[in-house]
């Protein structure tokens, strides 16, 4: 199944004759393309090594990296093949190896009450608080259920799409999507019930 | 919030604009700038790498041939004749003998002979 593997809300969808041509042009050393290009990945990019990496800091020192490596590694990108793929794989890596580097301090234990329920999160505060508890909870996620769930459901990868990020069977990326959502669905549904 | 199925082919829009918000990174602007500001030309492919040398190569090469070619011409050039050292040298200087035993063929005898001791 193939879906647009660029669903990001705002902005429009870079067509890959788009993508191939930006990339050429970043490669003869045009900034304003390579600018281009990263202007429409950024947002994107920093989620993914976000779920990675829980210190946002972090999270965009890794995303940055990444854009300055595919930038290396530009020769080596297909054009006949869509850039968001090809550059996610490389935010993972980047977040990965950066928190290999550093020895990042581990997930602080859930909240008790993160899937305990809470009014509707209708004013800012508590959508804020909701969010607090989004990432808590997905920092209780094994890592790559975590990034399945978030190139899927934020993203909007394909499972393939996502297989081929993350070098795992197609079939094991539904089972850890299916995973982390049951746990994610419940923490909303909790906030979506009035207690 | 959709049914929960396990092979569920479709994102879940609620979950996924939720998961969205909790991982918004702020400063857009700033990090675009901040990456952007990194970039550097990317590396050039062997081949125009290769092709950006050429030039400076095939002159470095025509002038090393050039100066090895030189060398060459006067380690091969022969040396002068016998008769040249008998004539030229002092005859007590000894270079004229050495020219002599040098020498692949024997000298004019005329020559030889005309030079005084």
């Amino acid at each position: 199944m193939s879906r647009d593997p660029q669903p990001q809300a705002g902005g429009p969808r870079i067509e890959l004759r788009e993508e191939a041509e930006l990339v050429t042009r970043s490669l003869a050393g045009d900034r304003t393309a390579f600018g281009a290009l990263v202007e429409r990945y950024a947002a994107q990019a920093r989620r993914v090594a976000r779920a990675f990496l829980r210190d946002p800091d972090d999270a965009d020192d890794a995303a940055q990296d990444a854009f300055l490596s595919a930038l290396v590694k530009l020769e080596q990108y297909d054009p006949r093949r869509p850039f968001g793929p090809w550059l996610m794989r490389i935010v993972a890596n980047a977040a990965t190896d950066r928190r290999r580097r550093r020895s990042v301090r581990s997930a602080e234990p859930l909240d008790p009450g993160v899937v305990g329920g809470g009014p509707r999160p209708d004013t800012a505060a508590e959508r804020s608080a909701l969010s607090e508890r989004l990432r808590q909870a997905l920092a209780e996620l094994p890592e790559r259920r975590r990034l399945a769930v978030v190139l899927f459901d934020v993203e909007g990868y394909s499972h393939a799409e996502i297989a081929g990020m993350l070098k795992i069977p197609e079939g094991t990326v539904r089972s850890e999507v299916f995973h982390a959502r049951r746990k994610l669905r419940t923490l909303l549904e909790d906030w979506r019930e009035p207690s | 919030m959709k049914e929960e199925l396990p092979f569920d082919h479709e994102p879940d829009a609620q979950l996924g604009a939720a998961l969205r918000e909790a991982l918004a990174p702020q400063g857009h602007d700033a990090f675009v700038a901040r990456v952007v500001a990194g970039f550097t030309t990317p590396r050039a492919g062997s081949w125009d790498v290769l092709a950006g040398w050429a030039g400076r190569g095939i002159a470095a090469a025509a002038l090393l041939a050039l100066g090895a070619g030189f060398a060459a011409g006067r380690v091969m050039q022969p040396a002068a004749s016998i008769e040249e050292a008998l004539l030229t040298a002092p005859a007590d200087s000894g270079t004229a003998a050495a020219a002599v035993m040098r020498g692949d063929n024997p000298p004019d005898a005329s020559i030889v002979f005309a030079i005084r001791p």
